[in-house]
């Protein structure tokens, strides 16, 4: 009898596949506030957590020249309090705040004459900054703001910024919630920016950390500056070193005003509530941010590109390949056939460049394509890459790299390795799905940048309806030469002294 | 009890005026979190763990949860790297590998790279240091073609020459490239210093260790400790228990055991405290990475408890004494840790490090030292603790919001030998801890003043000479050259 019921059970499973996408799509309720703030809100309730996640649709794609790295720093900043959260004595803070400003600008004049600065005024000036921001500090409560949440049971409590959106979440035991819709809506209406030098300091590291001191950080920063002439997805999302160094926090809070506006933010809660409860939470706590009008999009458009791009890095570390062609963003009806290629061309080892690079011919430990970089809302790139196997060289790499992107154009895929692209992008939703704060950054994310959460469960419909003719087609459109801008790493002759040291 | 009554009249008042203030204007919300009141935390329901030894020895530990059609599956092993040879390093790691992209007899890794993913399920085996793991995720309504091709490449893997040479191939290019990343390189080189270049802990393999593997060698490896009675599977999932139990069990049918001493105790670790600077010199950088410290414990020291929460006051994330004076204070670095590390049978390490600046080196080391000294010296504040405590407290729910976390902790427990009601203990005795618990483990666990540290950096541009710390020992990270 129970082999059976097992059996019965096998073969009713796609429809109960299908069946529990179709559950989790009813179980989403949906509220705008006045203010146009939108929240989407997913009951899940076997265990009495929340995940709550907001999502702002500005990040460096929105930042013009000379303030590069000032939607990640703003992130930074969204943990620094309020006027009534972090602080002693707000009203002597801000003081002394400005008197940190005026110290930095004054500062900042004085190194901007270059050569003709005089060093011992510029001695003076950063003294009476540091002094200026030791002043400041007695008026701190240190980190109150992470404090407040953690205390209460907070985990994975952070922050990302990307080329598209900034996006914050925290993980709380679901009787705590009201405690994360005051701190959110808080820190979003009444934000200080406090130790906001000092913070830059900070980011400065993490710019000397991901990307100055990582191979392949380096390379993909001047990767994505040659990739792009005009469009700003070829600016570091981290910050040039040089706007680091000059940003102000008046241009921070200018920043803010512009972007944190209810209109351009949505809000997912995924896990153990009630929509009645989360809606009225919402309108009490963020109900208080004033509606203002949405920010303008990004106007500039990368142009078509008319010839291969190239760029070489001389660098301590072993060879890497990249090479990028330029494509459409998300919306665009050709979104799904890149993720039929992403699969078929980039996706475990039955992948073609696997089978090809790293199976079959063994010069490299792993390859791999993939769309999504820099950023999907506005046109991305397809990018492949390989690591070459020691011994191998970037150009034989390169060159199997492009013998299966000709196959792709020239013949088309087979009818078994589309078929398996469609089933793991079921399977990976049904994975997807078992987490509360990925659940609540799809949400999110489907919502701000396809203008409907729906997409999360639809794309499954876009890539059900891919043909072999549809990813000949797309292959030849934009995988051409003159579309194409490739990166290598070039391992530099070593002084083989400075890099192996002297014993003693 | 007078408190408790007080707070209880109080939280019914602001629910009233909670209901109040929907009902007239949003200008009376609450913006102070410290007067907000919370409902009580829905009780936990903590599912009932199956366990089942099967007649040829493997233990099983299943749970069920029929939420998504999914069931994944997660095996240890009685065995681990550090059982390689000492001219074989690499071995344990490679046969891990080649187990699975080598295939089986009937079947080879090819086939079975197509079958699995044709269905989107996944399939893999490999090596940690004290144990090897297997490791199955797979829609429910592939269950059994999946497992049976986890157990086949169990019991019978082929290991054919090719799949070996491609493994070989990997790990030779990994050797080639382990000094392109700074962190790799001082993670790597701080580990030797603290366990010994030659122990099972820290040791590598080189291009010679590599070369000398040979199929003999897997073959041998595999036979002598790849059997049912070394293996502890942990299953959860879309599944009835009963009929999992008797699908693994025709599985695994015919699998010979193996001796139960195969995988002997891992060794102990003989730790001097010594003070000692190292330095690898890399003129290309323009940022230093520092690692500090000595030798950790174990998790079953009775301090544990205190030392958990020592850690979280140290180094834990955003809220914790370095992060506030190394980060959020002095804008030194980005990321900062410190941390007395335990491991279940062999003794973890305690690190303290960031990446700062070459320009800021010698401050960042000496404002990290600073702290480990103030944790010896004084009691931490009661507000210190209160907060590391409410937080561990707090945050407990997390530990029992999968089912995979539930089954998998209780894999690990029983795999290292530790009561299943490990952490619910812990939990207790994280309650009773004191400020006077953690002076006393910081006294007893803690030595600033016989720190190992270790600089991965430009030393030209340090603002100060490192040999201020002590006589400088220069690394060399010279990648030995294969022999033909």
């Amino acid at each position: 009898m129970r082999y059976a019921s097992l059996l019965l059970v096998v073969l009713l499973l796609p429809a109960a596949a299908a069946q529990n996408l179709a559950d989790f799509e009813k179980d989403v309720t949906e509220f705008t506030l006045d203010n146009g703030l939108k929240f989407i809100v997913l009951e899940r309730h076997d265990a009495p957590v929340v995940s709550c996640y907001t999502h702002v649709d500005v990040g460096a794609v929105d930042e013009v020249k000379g303030i590069t790295g000032l939607a990640h720093i703003f992130e930074h900043m969204a943990f620094k309090g309020t006027s009534t959260i972090g602080t002693k004595d707000y009203q002597a803070e801000a003081k002394a705040l400005e008197r940190i400003d005026a110290a930095f600008k004054a500062l900042k004049e004085e190194l901007q004459k270059g050569k003709r600065s005089d060093p011992k005024r510029v001695e003076e000036l950063r003294r009476q900054l540091a002094k200026e921001q030791q002043e400041a500090q007695q008026y701190l409560v240190h980190d109150e703001f992470e404090e407040a949440l953690k205390r209460e049971g907070a985990t994975g409590l952070n922050a990302g910024t990307s080329y598209d959106y900034t996006v914050y979440m925290v993980n709380l035991p679901s009787n705590k919630l009201e405690l994360w819709m005051l701190m959110e809506s808080e820190r979003f209406l009444d934000p200080v920016l406090r130790e906001f030098y000092k913070e830059r300091d900070v980011v400065m590291e993490e710019r000397r950390l991901r990307t100055e001191t990582q191979p392949v950080g380096r390379l993909l920063e001047e990767f994505l500056a040659v990739a792009y002439k005009a469009h700003p997805y070829g600016e570091p999302v981290i910050g040039h070193m040089s706007d680091l160094q000059t940003v102000t926090r008046e241009e921070a809070e200018e920043f803010f005003r512009k972007y944190y506006v209810p209109s351009n933010m949505i809000v997912a809660i995924v896990g153990d509530v009630q929509p009645a409860r989360v809606k009225e939470l919402a309108a009490r706590y963020f109900g208080r941010i004033p509606g203002k009008p949405e920010p303008e999009a990004v106007e500039t458009v990368e142009p078509r590109q008319i010839g291969e791009r190239r760029v070489v890095i001389s660098d301590p570390a072993q060879p890497f390949v990249l090479v990028g062609y330029h494509k459409p963003g998300i919306n665009h009806e050709d979104d799904a056939v890149f993720d039929a290629i992403t699969d078929i061309m980039g996706t475990g080892r039955t992948s073609r460049l696997y089978k090809s690079l790293v199976k079959e011919k063994r010069i490299s430990v792993e390859a791999s394509g993939f769309q999504g970089m820099p950023g999907v809302k506005y046109p991305g790139l397809f990018l492949f890459y390989s690591v070459p196997a020691r011994g191998h060289t970037n150009e034989e790499n390169l060159k199997a790299i492009y013998e299966e992107i000709d196959r792709l154009k020239n013949e088309q895929v087979t009818a078994e390795e589309l078929e398996k692209a469609k089933t793991r992008a079921r399977a990976s939703l049904i994975r997807q799905l078992d987490s509360n704060q990925g659940l609540a950054q799809q949400l999110a994310f489907f919502e701000t940048i396809t203008g409907d959460w729906r997409n999360l469960f639809r794309q499954l419909e876009r890539i059900e309806k891919v043909t072999a003719q549809d990813i000949q087609r797309v292959a030849q459109t934009y995988f051409r030469p003159d579309n194409r801008t490739v990166g290598f790493i070039e391992t530099a002759a070593t002084d083989q002294k400075s890099r192996a040291g002297v014993e003693r | 009890m007078k408190t408790v009554n007080s707070s209880v009249v109080k939280a019914g008042l602001l629910v009233l005026l909670a209901f109040g203030t929907v009902a007239s204007a949003a200008q009376q919300t609450t913006t102070d979190y410290r007067n907000l009141e919370y409902p009580p935390l829905r009780e936990i329901k903590i599912p009932e763990v199956s366990r089942v030894t099967l007649s040829n020895g493997m233990q099983l530990l299943l749970l069920e949860d029929h939420e998504l059609p999914l069931i994944r599956l997660t095996a240890r092993i009685r065995t681990g790297s550090i059982y390689d040879p000492v001219d074989r390093i690499g071995l344990a790691d490679i046969t891990g590998e080649v187990m699975r992209t080598g295939g089986t007899p009937t079947m080879s890794g090819d086939e079975i790279d197509e079958l699995l993913e044709s269905m989107a399920a996944s399939v893999e085996t490999g090596m940690g240091a004290d144990y090897g793991f297997a490791s199955l995720s797979v829609l429910k309504q592939d269950i059994s073609r999946t497992l049976s091709i986890l157990a086949d490449i169990l019991m019978n893997p082929a290991f054919p020459q090719d799949k070996i040479e491609l493994a070989k191939i990997q790990m030779r290019s990994a050797i080639a490239r382990r000094n392109d990343e700074p962190d790799q390189i001082a993670g790597r080189e701080f580990s030797k210093l603290i366990y010994g270049e030659e122990s099972v802990y820290a040791r590598h393999p080189e291009y010679a260790t590599v070369n000398a593997i040979t199929r003999d060698d897997l073959v041998a490896f595999h036979r002598k400790f790849y059997g049912p009675n070394a293996v502890i599977a942990a299953v959860w999932g879309d599944f009835q228990t009963d009929e999992m139990v008797k699908v693994i069990e025709s599985a695994f049918k015919g699998w010979k055991k193996v001796s139960d001493s195969a995988a002997t105790p891992p060794p102990k670790v003989d730790y001097r405290f010594v003070n000692t600077v190292n330095m690898v010199p890399r003129p290309d950088l323009n940022q230093s990475n520092v690692v500090m410290g000595h030798i950790g414990g174990l998790a079953k020291d009775p301090d544990y408890p205190a030392l958990v929460v020592m850690n979280q006051i140290l180094g834990g994330g955003f809220t914790g004494r370095l992060f506030k004076n190394v980060r959020s204070r002095e804008g030194l670095a980005y990321s900062v840790f410190g941390s007395y590390g335990t491991n279940y049978v062999y003794p973890g390490m305690f690190t303290v490090g960031c990446q700062t600046k070459s320009e800021s080196t010698l401050q960042a080391i000496s404002a990290m030292i600073a702290e480990l000294k103030k944790i010896r010296e004084s009691e931490v504040t009661q507000e210190e603790l209160k907060l590391a405590k409410e937080s561990f407290m707090n945050s407990f729910v997390f530990n029992f919001d999968t089912e995979g976390e539930i089954v998998s902790r209780i894999l690990t427990y029983e795999y290292y030998g530790y009561p299943a009601d490990f952490l619910m203990k812990m939990r207790d005795q994280i309650d009773k801890v004191t400020a006077k618990d953690i002076l006393r483990a910081a006294r007893t666990h803690i030595h600033p003043d016989k720190l190992q540290i270790l600089v991965v950096g430009n030393p030209d541009e340090f603002d100060k000479p490192l040999s201020t710390l002590g006589q400088v020992r220069t690394i060399d990270t010279t990648i030995p050259a294969p022999k033909q």
